[in-house]
Parts: C-alpha cells; structure tokens; sequence
C-alpha cells in the first residue's frame, strides 16, 4: 500500500515537472520570437536611415518591404533585406553604416536564441509522455525563423562614393 | 548589469578557462558593471574581492584525469544561496557540462543564462550515460558562447545548437608593459618557445632541429623554453656545446609568461596540429614580439593569414631555420611584423571582446524577459 502511494505521488511529481518544463519552454519560445522581432525591425529601420542618406532606392524599398511585410513573406523580405545591405559599402567611421552592421550582429544573436529554444521546445512537444498526455496543446507550435545569416562584413576603408548597381 | 559569473574550477589550480573567468571579470567591472564570480574554493583562500567561495573542491578522478570540482548537496545550497542574493541580470557559466558549480547553477536558475563552451570536446562519459541531464542543462542556457571555431564545430555537431564565436581575450597592456627578464634579449638573437615540449602536437622537436642548426652559425644566438617538464627532454638532442645557449625555465606565473614573451627577439609556435585558437600567439603579439608559427588552421587564423606573422610549413625544421635566419637578420622586417600583430590582437583586447560578450547578455536578457530567479529542481528520471 505504501509502496503503490509512492509510486503514484513520484508519478504525480513528474509529470508536474514535465509540464512545467514545457509550459517553460514554450514561454521563452514565444519571448524569443517577440525578441527577434524587435531586432528585425530595428535593423530594418536602421537599413531605412542608411539609404535615405546615400539616397539608395533599392535598399530603401527593400527596408520598406521587409518593415511590412507579412508573416508568409516575411522570411523572403528580410533575405532580400539582407543581400541589398551586403551589395553596400559600410565603413565603421559612417554612423548609419556602422548602426546597421551593429543592429545585425544583435540580430544575428537574437536569431541563435531563437533557433535554439524552437529546437528544445519542438524536441519536449514530440517526447512520447507529452504527446500522449497532449501537454503541447495549450500552446502554439513554435516554428523556426529561416533565414541566411545576417551577419555584415565591415568595409575596412572608407570608399569615397558609395557603389550603386 | 549586474553578472553573476560561475567558474567550474578553483582557482588554486592554474587553467586556461580560470584565467578567461578572472580576465573577463576585470574587463566587466573596468566596464561599469557588478560582477560576481562563485568558484570552489575554501572559505579563508586568498582570492580576489569579487569572488565568492562556493566551498572546497574535491579530487575525484574524471575522465582518465584527477579534477578539482564541486558538486553535490553543498555546493548546490551555496549555489543557490550566492543566486538568491546576487539578484543578477544574467547568469554567466562555464563548461555547464562538466558535473561541477556550472552545472548546479544552470540547473538552480531560471531567466537569462550565458553559457561559454571552451574545450572543443565538453562530453563527460558520465553525461553521455544520462542523456537527458545534459538535455535539460541545455534547454535552460540561453545563449551559448564558443571560444573557437573548433570548439563553435563541436557544439553544431554534437550537441545540436548553434554558439556564438567569440575568441578568448587577451590583456594586452599587461603584456606589452612587462619587464624582459635580465640580460635578454641580448646581442646575439633570442629565440623562445612556450608551452608543453614533450607533447608530440606541439612540436617542440621541430624547433630544436631548426635552433641548432643556427646556433652553430650564429655564436650568441640563445633559446629560452617554458613549460612543465623536465629539463633533461628539453636538451635531448641538443650537442653538448650548445647546451648552455639552450636556457630552461620550468613552469612559468601569468606574470613570468608576459616576461618571457618581452624576452625573446622571435617567438615559435612549431606546433603540428591539433591547437583551436592560438592564445599564446595572441600573448606574444600582445607582447610585441615578432611571432613564426606552423601554417595551420587555427594559427592562420589569429596571424591574419600570414600579415601579423610568419607562416611555415608544419613540421619541417629547414623551412623554420629558414625563416627564422632571415627574420634575425632584419630587425626592420620584425619591427613591421610585430607593427602589425599588435593591431591583428587589438580585437582580442579584453575589453573588446567582453564588450562582445555583453551583447549577448543583452540579447539573452531580452530574449527572457527577466532576470535570473533562483528555483527549487528535481533531478529527472530517465524514461
């Protein structure tokens, strides 16, 4: 009798914790998308300011796309994002230059986070004991965020004119 | 930002990564920030004012070596009580793999965790056993720091996450304002050498063959060797004549390393492979000191492909005689090469790279909205 209490209550405590650990998981699935996010439309902002100042139109609709865009194009508009800003000299010494490569090194951080979570909240969801008890259903299904790596290169010398194709 | 910073290992054992953890302590508090550190260690050890002893470490064998960890219900209350008052903004851990203080307070925390991978092969046997100990560890770590491109590949491959590269730092005005050990460089040229000569990767007899064939050239040429070991492997092979030109001087202090790097006219890294980063080139760039190193990967990388100091061939002793003649002959060449290692190693200056670091504290703090809570766990069953 004793015996069948402690195993129902050691039951009890794990599947408590297996909850937890995967309400846990999708709440910091979630504030790691709401964090990418932000960082998205911080570099795309700062890629607006940029070719307002070169007077760049193609980098400036392509920031204005990508600040627009939809959920289903939204991965497709920051890739195209990316490979304009890449097309771009970026001197350090530039302020809007150098705010652009900053916002998408953190970008390319926040992006990790966010590619990491998604992965151990997936992997927790398809653990057989959590399928079965359906402990998932209450959340969302996280999904990754496929895009190219963001990460710019600093231009080592400050180009006179900036290159426009 | 106040950092809570956890050392998997005491500092009474010298080590690369208790070096790393007191070095990017100093770079943060040089920032403006209150950092904390907790490492095993005795209550009444001599440690610096940021450091909280988390107790003494005990010699357990590990991984067919002896290590120096803490972990178990001591510890773990300890880690729990230095999370409970340190109230931290992050968490910051190191080698979380490793059954140590790392690990408990990755496991006790909940909100913004930093971990820092700095082996290229962080599995214990004993984790691999318990699979989901290390899964859960993972899961709670935010964002994951490797200090190398090898040690970046390890976490891809092996442990299925991405990690940030960030490179070890390198204090480079503690290197380039220490004083050269007395009476060297000296006339006739000076060679020197760092690190563990019996290890067959790390090349040391290449050097050998390289010095005593320009030793018998070149009267006052001297070569000065550091490292653990005994001083009879360090002569062997050397001809009885030139062994008094051959200066050995055992295990050296992170102090004693920066003289000895101002001491020497060249450096040699002879290695053969099998090295993730470089740190010692860093040093000796820091240090001024014109640097020949083995073209290899990691090498390769550190010296900017050749443009912040001499490339060889591995392991062939002719091409590094070569070399190094010819860079003892020109003082100019060296002075332009040491020119630009000490730009090359200026973005491996610690406050460069914990400036680095904090964008990732900032990026996980962001992406847990919260800072570090200390929580109750339980160990999971397997199953």
């Amino acid at each position: 009798m004793v015996g069948v209490v402690a195993l129902v209550v050691l039951l009890a405590t794990y599947l408590t914790w297996t909850a937890t650990r995967v309400d846990r998981l999708h709440a910091r699935a979630a504030s790691a998308a709401r964090s990418l996010d932000a960082h998205l439309l911080r570099r795309a902002a700062a890629a607006a300011v940029l070719a307002e100042e070169r007077l760049v139109t193609e980098l400036y609709s392509a920031a204005r796309i990508a600040l627009d865009a939809g959920a289903d194009e939204r991965e497709a508009a920051e890739n195209d994002l990316t490979r304009q800003l890449r097309a771009v000299p970026l001197p350090a010494a530039e302020p809007a230059a150098d705010a652009v490569v900053a916002a998408s090194r953190r970008l390319a951080l926040a992006r990790q986070v966010h590619t990491d979570v998604v992965r151990d909240t997936l992997s927790a969801r398809g653990r057989p004991l959590v399928r079965m008890l359906r402990l998932g259903r209450r959340h969302e299904q996280p999904a990754y965020f496929e895009i190219d790596d963001p990460t710019l290169a600093v231009t080592a010398t400050p180009v006179p004119t900036p290159a426009q194709d | 930002m106040r950092i809570g910073i956890v050392s998997p290992y005491s500092f009474d054992v010298p080590g690369g990564v208790q070096n790393h953890v007191l070095d990017l302590a100093e770079a943060l508090i040089g920032l403006g920030h209150s950092v904390s550190v907790l490492a095993p260690a005795d209550d009444d050890a001599r440690l610096p004012p940021y450091v909280v002893p988390a107790g003494r470490a005990m010699q357990i064998p590990y991984n067919g070596s002896v290590a120096r960890i803490a972990f178990g219900p001591i510890s773990s209350a300890r880690v729990r009580r230095w999370l409970a008052r340190g109230e931290f903004d992050v968490l910051h851990v190191h080698e979380p793999l490793t059954l140590s203080l790392s690990m408990l307070a990755v496991l006790s925390s909940d909100g913004p965790v930093v971990a820092t991978f700095h082996t290229a092969m962080p599995r214990s046997r004993l984790l691999d056993t318990f699979e989901s100990f290390r899964r859960i560890t993972l899961e709670r770590i935010t964002s994951r720091i490797a200090v190398s491109a090898l040690a970046r590949k390890v976490q891809v491959e092996h442990l299925d996450g991405g990690a940030v590269e960030i490179p070890n730092g390198v204090s480079v005005a503690r290197f380039a304002s220490a004083e050269p050990l007395p009476g060297w460089p000296g006339e006739g040229g000076a060679i020197g050498f760092l690190g563990r000569f019996t290890e067959a990767r790390k090349g040391f007899p290449v050097l050998r063959d390289a010095f005593v064939a320009l030793a018998g050239v070149r009267p006052g040429l001297r070569l000065l060797v550091a490292g653990p070991g005994d001083p009879d492997d360090v002569m062997e092979g050397v001809p009885p004549a030139l062994r008094e030109r051959v200066v050995f001087i055992g295990k050296v202090s992170e102090e004693d390393k920066a003289r000895m790097l101002r001491s020497v006219d060249v450096y040699v890294a002879p290695n053969t492979g099998g090295e993730s980063f470089g740190m010692i080139l860093t040093e000796a760039m820091a240090a001024g000191t014109t640097v020949v190193a083995s073209d290899i990967d990691a090498f390769r990388r550190v010296l900017d492909g050749g443009r912040a100091g001499r490339l060889v061939p591995v392991g062939d002793a002719k091409a590094l005689a070569r070399a190094l003649g010819a860079l003892l002959d020109d003082p100019a060449g060296r002075a332009a090469l040491s020119a630009c290692g000490r730009e090359a190693v200026a973005r491996y200056d610690w406050p460069v790279v914990a400036r680095e670091v904090l964008e990732v504290y900032a990026t996980a703090i962001e992406a847990t909205d919260g800072r570090v809570v200390d929580v109750e766990w339980a160990p999971p069953r397997t199953g």
